[in-house]
């Protein structure tokens, strides 16, 4: 009886242990993971009070919009964060449809040379884009285009094309070639093909490139610093950069609100695409 | 590559019209494909790479503007400058810290992840976050934390009864940081990757392991390691290319310093290249930069299990 009962308790206390115990983990894992980012977002509603306290406390004392309306305020804030969209957009879109293309040229298509020009899309990924400021800097002053958005969108285009074609790849090779075939018996080309037939299908792969894209360009500060100098063209990461210097007594709460500002629209985005992105990256570029 | 197509004969030319170039008329279509892409990719990223090995293959004189060849005269000069023996030592020492640590705190997270029951997707979505946003961001978040004025860092040592510490101000320290502040930033990833691989693993051979009464380490060791040896093998390849070429979060949050204690290779690479302006050395930097992210990766893809059995 007794042997019986213990034996049950014990069932319970593993079932509970089972259950309830992996909280506690996955708790340390999000305290590691949010809570410098919450303490920057309760950082941004402080004042200079708060950040001259000992010891410091994690929440202000007196929430002010202070920093928020200074940064919103000011015009250069509009400027940069135009700057930033338009160069991550542009060079987003224009990335993502020239990797769809390549990518369905070498996943359909067997031809000379394949294997030498897929060389060239898998090697440029062991170099880091910081390794090439010095030629690239020296290449866009010889084409006249140094501090021009043009020359940063062309930069991050041609340097998000690798990563996004070869996860393309995986995902047009997952579309059964015969939907391609009888699209030809009934008469379309291949660009027609393409264009509606497959394309519609690798939406979810689309998004995952755009997604890893347009991270790479809103985030992207060695070439910014490196290609550009001026305020009119200056991206939000190298006037977060500037902060550094700029202020005699730093305005901590100021420069929190404009770490929060910058990056709320990659976050959103992420937020809303989160499902396709974590399953595109797990079977796509973990490849 | 294209499958048989027994069933209809008049489509296996239209199924492959490239394999007989020159016979059939569309022999050019996969390059009108790939072309515009390759074309762009070998403009801005491996043209750009040979012209910085002719670079540093060269030397400008800043008064005369006249180049000459040299040969390998830039790169025996920088291997014999203290300033780069530094870098190199910071360098490794940042991607040891980063990868080893890094590598602990992903597989951990990982196993933990994997475990994880229903509604905790929440969860699972945001550990990804810190790896979205820019490394600028990432630092100036961390260099306020470890501010000596109004940092949370000191808020903690507080609360413990611990004496403030003036962080940036000690080389040790500053590395510390340094190395925190990368794996918070870029072990999202690594671990998004060894979680997409524990959910390839057979939960037969799992099953099968607990009837053999084997413990959750023995388990580990002979059932969970081996399978994810690949996506192992990759989290390694990301965490140490990613270390190696940080860049951002070092100029921003130390600058280098103190002295020059956090001053790896891509940031002596910038401060030849833009501050000193000597782009030949400058492009010297970038060749060895390079051989090492070559080096590094083929290291790690050697620890992959070759696959006998062909599969």
């Amino acid at each position: 009886m007794s042997d019986h009962r213990d034996s049950s308790i014990m069932d319970t206390l593993r079932l509970i242990q089972k259950r309830y115990l992996i909280w506690l983990p996955l708790a340390v894992i999000l305290a590691w993971t949010t809570i410098p980012l919450l303490w920057s977002f309760a950082s941004s509603f402080k004042t200079r009070s708060d950040f001259a306290q000992v010891p410091p406390p994690f929440f202000p004392e007196e929430p002010t919009l202070s920093g928020y309306s200074r940064v919103l305020g000011d015009a250069g804030f509009w400027v940069f964060t135009r700057n930033s969209f338009v160069i991550a957009s542009v060079s987003t879109l224009i990335a993502v449809a020239l990797s769809a293309i390549t990518a369905y040229g070498f996943a359909r298509y067997a031809f000379k040379w394949r294997h030498v020009l897929l060389l060239f899309i898998l090697l440029p990924r062991l170099v880091p884009r910081i390794s090439l400021i010095v030629p690239v800097y020296e290449i866009v002053r010889s084409v006249g285009l140094l501090n021009t958005h043009l020359a940063l969108i062309i930069v991050y285009t041609g340097s998000a094309i690798p990563l996004a074609t070869w996860i393309m790849i995986g995902f047009v090779g997952a579309i059964p070639k015969e939907l391609d075939e009888a699209a030809k018996v009934d008469g379309a080309n291949s660009w027609q093909v393409f264009r509606r037939i497959v394309l519609p299908l690798t939406i979810p792969g689309l998004l995952t490139i755009g997604v890893l894209a347009f991270r790479d360009a809103w985030n992207e500060f060695p070439f910014a610093l490196a290609l550009t100098n001026s305020p009119e063209v200056r991206t939000l990461p190298y006037q977060l950069f500037l902060f550094r210097d700029s202020l005699g007594v730093a305005d901590y709460g100021l420069i929190q609100a404009f770490t929060i500002l910058s990056i709320l629209p990659i976050l959103l985005i992420y937020l809303r695409l989160e499902k396709h992105v974590v399953s595109g990256l797990t079977s796509g570029a973990v490849k | 590559m294209s499958p048989p197509t027994t069933q209809t004969p008049g489509s296996t030319e239209l199924a492959d019209p490239a394999t007989r170039p020159g016979r059939n008329p569309g022999w050019w279509t996969p390059y009108a494909f790939l072309g515009p892409g390759v074309a762009l990719v070998t403009v801005i990223m491996i043209y750009p790479v040979f012209y910085g090995v002719w670079l540093s293959l060269n030397e400008t004189n800043p008064f005369t503007g006249v180049t000459s060849f040299v040969g390998v005269q830039q790169y025996l000069d920088l291997f014999a400058q203290a300033q780069f023996q530094n870098a190199l030592r910071q360098s490794l020492i940042l991607v040891a810290g980063t990868v080893i640590l890094g590598i602990t705190v992903s597989m951990s997270f990982a196993l933990i992840l994997d475990k994880a029951p229903r509604g905790s997707g929440v969860i699972r979505a945001m550990i990804l976050v810190p790896w979205l946003i820019s490394g600028i961001a990432v630092a100036t978040i961390w260099r306020a934390i470890f501010s000596p004025t109004g940092g949370f860092a000191d808020t903690v040592l507080i609360f413990f009864g611990i004496d403030p510490i003036t962080w940036f101000s000690s080389g040790f320290w500053s590395m510390s940081v340094i190395i925190l502040v990368s794996i918070w930033s870029i072990s999202p990833f690594s671990t998004l990757i060894i979680y997409a691989g524990l959910k390839t693993v057979n939960l037969e051979m799992y099953e099968a392991a607990s009837i053999d009464g084997a413990g959750f380490f023995a388990t580990f060791r002979f059932v969970t390691l081996p399978s994810i040896a690949p996506q192992l093998a990759l989290a390694l390849v990301f965490l140490s290319f990613a270390a190696f070429n940080s860049f951002d979060i070092i100029l921003l949050a130390t600058g280098g310093g103190p002295g020059r204690s956090t001053e790896v290779l891509a940031l002596l690479l910038y401060r030849i290249g833009f501050e000193q302006l000597d782009f030949n050395a400058g492009a010297a930097v970038m060749v060895v930069l390079l051989l090492i992210n070559l080096v590094l990766s083929a290291f790690y893809l050697r620890l992959l299990p070759r696959e006998e059995d062909g599969a």
